[in-house]
């Protein structure tokens, strides 16, 4: 009973355009005609899961220049992530343009659940990143938030020339001073980019075999040369609870240096919750980068309004903005960056995510090999 | 008439017993499915013993699981041992009883992350902890006692919020055994113990057996004390289960690691109850 009745509902939303492609008339119209239809449906609703009180501040620009109020709701990234998903068959969803970190594009099929290809609609669309951190948007989901992981550290405990910058470096430090170094594997990605780059280079793997998402039994035992690592140097390390109590217990002064993620560091820093002393570097054995996606769910309520919202939060100005008030990487070539907490030069050692499954396994595979063998 | 008798039985039961068999009965049945590959939030639905078989023979499940337990007994067992010699105690009102009542069963009133997070204040770094031990010269420094690999903490704060509970019901099933009962025994000869085990303890086994079963069920699905004051070495089930969920996007091996924490719930309190009634029951005999 129950299948059939989402048989049908699935029957009557595809017959009626609810899908991918029910707002592809819109696609064919020139940017004025969608403009004004935007200013016509006159709202917005930007589902984002962080920052939202400072969003809504940024986004009054957007409403003073378009007319056209932006709605952002409370709500996790899983949270709204599901509801994307769980909505998908309605007709018409509540969300009009979904923010997601760029690995989620993985869990959906955007050619049918997301308003697009967008690169020969938006005008801001040749500056616009479709690709960012090994993933493939296909010009449905765009780049509005860069980041950066890498290793956020007190300059009281440590000098600028002393940062471990390899492998052995890391070996020399850990022995040096056991327990000044706190990442977290579970809630946040700056420590599965440390122990993953980490791995990457005690495996002596190539960039390009490396990001490849395959998984095989050879290549997760190839693996373990890594876990004896962290094993064997367990007393150096400490695990923290996330990625938000490693950069508290720094600021604390328990650690020396602890993976984090350049914009939560910045935007901490900026609410002096964290103390403006903790510096950041990027290893140069390198640490992942990436970025949060964007997109337009194919049943938006207000498809042209969401089509105006993400031009206009991919502009070189709101982009500005973004590195000034959060100090994201911006994601537009003319975009001012002069807020990041690194230099530019010390981008070369930025590297990216390795594709899933193998991204995700690597974790897993982390978590039974190390974390609970220590 | 007889079917007009089950009707109104049944009318009378379907406000309690509706609200349990259709809202929590449809989410046991949605977490069961899922577990078995059905309800995808994404991709086909199919029957599949895979999810199962994947999470049953991970390494992280057995910890989680084992942890889990050991949380659960360790609360429920501990806050009885803790709560009945405050019952008998209190059994009695004296000048100031109301108020030290009060006071002890104060964190019932505390949410579980506002103390988990109190706690970690305390314990933290430069915490008070740690600055009163360095004061009184017992260390030179301060002692990394935050997310400590033997789960102390958890269990200190399983503890200091679960005891009131147990004293709560304890209190009661203590205040309603008569002085008459408790001065026969004392003029048979029992001393103090002995009137524990051969009359309060067989007594009051109910209300026992009610705060460990009630105890052991929360301390088993621990989500909150676990991710703010745990163990970053092992997972309780709870955790576990938002792990594979949020990290992996696996709600089939979330639903399965969810399934099983509700079996280890029930399972798991009910041969707590059934050990700790034989035990005391059988008071006389030890």
């Amino acid at each position: 009973m129950f299948r059939t009745l989402i048989a049908t509902v699935a029957t009557v939303a595809t017959a009626s355009g609810a899908f991918a492609g029910g707002h592809s008339e819109l696609l064919s119209k020139s940017w004025d005609e969608i403009v004004a239809q935007a200013k016509e449906e006159g709202q917005v609703s930007w589902f984002v899961w962080y920052f939202q009180p400072r969003y809504r501040e940024i986004a009054k620009a957007f409403t003073e220049e378009y007319g056209i109020e932006v709605v952002i709701p409370e709500g996790t990234h899983e949270g709204n992530i599901e509801k994307f998903l769980a909505e998908r068959n309605r007709d018409a969803g509540d969300i009009d343009v979904l923010a997601m970190g760029t690995d989620r594009i993985d869990l959906f099929d955007p050619t049918e659940m997301a308003l697009g290809p967008l690169t020969d609609v938006l005008p801001e669309a040749p500056n616009m990143r479709t690709e960012l951190g090994g993933h493939d948007g296909l010009g449905y989901a765009f780049g509005y938030w860069g980041n950066q992981t890498g290793i956020a550290y007190d300059p009281n405990k440590i000098a600028d020339a002393d940062l471990p910058q390899t492998i052995e470096d890391f070996e020399a430090f850990f022995a040096a001073n056991p327990g000044a170094f706190g990442f977290n594997y579970e809630n946040g990605g700056s420590g599965p980019s440390f122990f993953q780059n980490v791995t990457r280079n005690i495996i002596n793997a190539e960039m390009d075999d490396w990001l490849s998402g395959e998984v095989t039994e050879d290549r997760m035992a190839s693996l373990k040369p890594a876990w004896d690592w962290f094993l064997d140097h367990t007393d150096g390390y400490v695990i923290t609870a996330s990625n938000t109590d490693s950069l508290q217990r720094i600021s604390g002064g328990e650690f020396t240096m602890v993976a984090a993620w350049e914009d939560h560091l910045y935007g901490l820093q900026v609410k002096g919750e964290i103390d403006d002393r903790i510096k950041y570097y990027i290893p140069e054995f390198g640490m992942n980068g990436g970025g949060n996606y964007n997109i337009v769910p194919a049943n938006a309520p207000n498809p042209a309004a969401a089509l105006v919202f993400l031009n206009w939060v991919s502009s070189a100005e709101t982009q500005t903005a973004f590195n000034q008030v959060f100090g994201a990487a911006p994601m537009h070539p003319n975009a001012d960056d002069s807020k990041a907490l690194v230099p530019n030069e010390m981008r070369q050692y930025s590297t990216i995510w390795p594709g899933n499954p193998f991204n995700t396994e690597i974790r897993q595979a982390f978590v039974e090999n190390v974390v609970l063998e220590r | 008439m007889r079917w007009r008798r089950t009707l109104l039985i049944l009318a009378l039961l379907t406000p309690g017993l509706g609200v349990i068999l259709l809202m929590i009965g449809s989410v046991f049945y949605v977490a069961v499915m899922q577990s078995f590959g059905y309800y995808n939030l994404v991709g086909e639905d199919s029957f599949s013993l895979e999810h199962w078989e994947k999470v049953l023979g991970s390494k992280q499940f057995s910890r989680s699981l084992s942890y889990s337990a050991y949380i659960a007994v360790v609360a429920a067992i501990g806050s009885v041992i803790l709560a009945y010699p405050i019952a008998i105690w209190l059994r009695r009102p004296f000048r100031g009883s109301l108020a030290i009542s009060a006071v002890l069963k104060a964190p019932l009133f505390v949410p579980g992350l506002v103390a988990s997070f109190l706690f970690l204040n305390v314990i933290a770094f430069h915490g008070v902890v740690n600055q009163f031990l360095m004061w009184i010269g017992i260390t030179d420094e301060p002692i990394r006692m935050q997310n400590d690999r033997g789960a102390w903490g958890v269990v200190f704060l399983q503890l200091w919020k679960n005891m009131p509970f147990a004293l709560l019901l304890l209190t009661g099933a203590v205040q309603s055994i008569s002085d008459e009962v408790l001065d026969a025994a004392r003029d048979l000869g029992a001393g103090s113990f002995a009137r524990f085990r051969k009359v309060i303890a067989p007594l009051t086994v109910q209300a026992m057996q009610a705060a460990l079963i009630i105890i052991f069920i929360g301390a088993a699905g621990d989500f909150a004390f676990q991710v703010t004051a745990g163990p970053t070495n092992v997972q309780s089930m709870a955790q576990y289960m938002v792990f594979l969920k949020d990290s992996f996007g696996r709600w089939n091996q979330a639903a399965v690691v969810g399934v099983s924490l509700m079996i280890l719930a029930l399972f798991g309190s009910l041969i707590l109850a059934f050990i700790s009634s034989v035990v005391l029951k059988s008071g006389n005999k030890w």
